[in-house]
């Protein structure tokens, strides 16, 4: 697996290719900025590029921008965007164009090296990691008549896990029930949200998206 | 000097003597100080009141061309060039003691200005100015210029023809020393008006501007609303400016540093299982990164209120804020008892600001602070020898400094011409 780092504090972005470079994974490039970024991307051509959010020059959103720019030059490009806090309007914007071969985590998953690699594996192969802090606020904000709220509590775990990338065995997992169980809460989530029953990946994707669009609906 | 010691003139005759000399030096040093201060005053009013007069002729011509019926279109220039000249001499007169607030900017139309309630006061006010003023001004300048030419005659007389007389009203013939010991004894007199007239004179001279160019009754309660109002809109804008700040060194400081922590925390332990000695030296790093989180937490926290400041009062903080600046400066303090905690961490933030400045632009070998207080005002002065050429618009922190000086209703200037000194001067109320 290629990466490409982009990450303006010196120290983070050593921490990070030290970390994915003793895991064995290959990285081609480290930039820190978002027109090096993009150079990079375009010379190296790596599978996946892991972007902090806040670049020069204004260190306000140039790590999103820049990732759409990439994701754009080549759709196939899986992008993990790190921030040091979960900001929903540059969630939204980005996964605005789909959440395939997307992640958004805060910096500090980072540090849980297994569930980190897991998750950049995950976004690799096509699939999607929301931070699960994302996922809370989301359901935190959701007012009592939209969508959200009809789902129950027991089915507002599974979204969450399923917007954080995991498959319906790891899910189970994680809530100490049966992989029948958690297809049963899926099918039901899906019926709540008028997605027809599907197990594909990219159902699931549209259930995470519909809150995601939801909760930008609702802050506007 | 106690009276005591005036009444028992037999019993202290002795050290009478001392006393009184050392008394009435007191006094002609004060008063000289004056008479220097009195000319300056004279001299800026002779500025203004040149402004004043222009500005009366060019209101006769005006109102000449007026009755012809081609000047009425002329009047609202001609109010804005009084208008000129009025705020000049506000800016003055404000500089010399009291606030005098600008007015609103001319009307454009013919009626409104002349129902503006500050250009009649105005017109009157170049009328005195103009004539008057310069009188004075004129006059309290030449009487110390006739005083050093008469003084000095001694010593020059001798290379000018005999009949050509002295300086000033001197128009006899001069023959010899005994002649020009008599014009030098004629300055003495011209000192001596100068040191007595001076004074009153550029009070009688700033009597027009500050009877005429205050606000109208009516006027300056709202004026000084919409000061406040303004000042307030920038307190709250210095405020978000401030936390912006803070939000942002706490997010690429110490943030940055301890997600740093995390990430090598996690590498460690990865690599504990594989490579013990390397993880080892990861987390040194680790450490590292945690200690300098820890250090720039430290200074984020001084930059809120520095603790120094809260414990020990504002001349031990400046202490601190001069040994660290990075070149040599002298900082003397002059503040007794202690000013409002809000203003005395204004006057401490402009210094730490300025100082920044000095050492970051200005390529100074020393810079001095001053921080005095008279009456209820607290003056900080920060003086340093670089190369000038400050300037407020290009971003430097002095924008800041400015926003929050006024937010404090104080006042702030700077003088930095190219080639410098650099001369930074802020004037707080103590609100104690």
């Amino acid at each position: 697996m290629r990466i490409v780092i982009a990450e303006d504090d010196a120290l983070l972005r050593e921490g990070l290719s030290l970390l994915l470079r003793a895991e064995g994974l290959d990285v081609v490039a480290t930039t820190d900025s978002p027109t090096t970024f993009l150079a990079a991307v375009d010379e190296f051509r790596p599978d996946v590029a892991i972007v902090d959010v806040r670049m020069p020059p204004t260190h306000t959103d140039e790590g999103i921008v820049a990732a759409v720019e990439a994701r754009r030059r080549r759709p196939d490009l899986a992008v993990l965007v790190l921030s040091a806090y979960v900001e929903q309007a540059f969630a939204t914007d980005l996964l605005a164009g789909g959440a395939v071969r997307l992640g958004y985590l805060l910096k500090e998953r980072v540090g849980r090296v297994e569930e980190f690699l897991a998750a950049l594996h995950r976004v690799a192969d096509g699939g999607t990691a929301i931070d699960p802090e994302v996922v809370g606020q989301l359901f935190a904000r959701s007012r009592p008549d939209s969508t959200l709220s009809r789902l129950s509590a027991r089915e507002r775990d599974v979204l969450a896990l399923m917007a954080e990338g995991l498959g319906n065995g790891a899910i189970a997992q994680r809530l100490f029930v049966t992989d029948g169980a958690v297809h049963k809460h899926i099918r039901s989530i899906f019926a709540k949200l008028g997605l027809a029953p599907d197990d594909r990946a990219d159902r699931r994707v549209t259930a995470v998206l519909r809150y995601l669009e939801d909760a930008q609906r609702r802050s506007r | 000097m106690p009276r005591r010691d005036v009444a028992g003139v037999s019993a202290a005759a002795g050290q009478l003597g001392p006393q009184l000399w050392r008394a009435a030096r007191r006094y002609l040093r004060r008063r000289l100080r004056m008479s220097v201060d009195a000319i300056e005053h004279l001299v800026g009013g002779l500025g203004t009141s040149i402004l004043a007069l222009a500005a009366v002729l060019l209101l006769v011509l005006v109102a000449l061309a007026s009755v012809v019926g081609i000047g009425l279109a002329m009047v609202p220039s001609a109010a804005k060039a009084v208008r000129l000249a009025a705020n000049r001499e506000r800016a003055r007169l404000s500089r010399w003691d009291r606030d005098l607030p600008l007015p609103p900017a001319v009307p454009t139309s013919l009626r409104d200005v002349l129902r503006d309630p500050w250009f009649r006061r105005e017109c009157v006010f170049v009328g005195i100015h103009g004539t008057v003023g310069f009188g004075l001004g004129v006059l309290g300048l030449s009487l110390p210029i006739s005083a050093v030419q008469s003084l000095l005659f001694p010593l020059y007389y001798w290379m000018l023809p005999p009949e050509a007389g002295g300086p000033g009203i001197v128009v006899w013939r001069i023959d010899g020393l005994p002649d020009a010991l008599v014009v030098g004894l004629i300055g003495v007199g011209w000192l001596a008006a100068t040191v007595a007239l001076n004074p009153p004179m550029a009070g009688l001279q700033a009597l027009p501007g500050r009877r005429l160019l205050a606000p109208p009754r009516d006027v300056d309660m709202s004026l000084r609303i919409a000061e406040l109002t303004a000042t307030r809109a920038a307190a709250l804008d210095a405020h978000a400016v401030e936390l912006r700040r803070i939000e942002r060194s706490l997010h690429d400081g110490a943030q940055n540093r301890l997600v740093a922590v995390t990430v090598l925390l996690g590498a460690a332990r990865r690599a504990m299982l594989r490579d013990p000695a390397r993880a080892v030296e990861i987390l040194d790093r680790a450490h590292d990164s945690a200690e300098l989180a820890l250090a720039e937490l430290r200074s984020v926290v001084r930059g809120i209120l520095p603790p120094v400041l809260d414990d020990r009062g504002l001349a031990a903080a400046l202490d601190g804020l001069a040994a660290g600046c990075g070149l040599p400066c002298t900082v003397r303090v002059d503040v007794p008892g202690r000013c409002a905690a809000s203003v005395e961490a204004t006057a401490y933030f402009v210094v730490a600001e300025a100082l920044t400045n000095v050492a970051r632009h200005s390529g100074a070998a020393s810079a001095s602070v001053t921080v005095r207080r008279h009456a209820d005002r607290l003056h900080v002065s920060v003086v340093d020898d670089g190369r000038g050429g400050a300037d407020e618009g290009r971003g430097s922190g002095i924008g800041g400094i400015r926003r929050r000086v006024e937010a404090h209703d104080g006042r702030f200037t700077l003088t930095s011409p190219p080639g410098g000194p650099t001369t930074l001067l802020v004037e707080l109320p103590c609100g104690s």
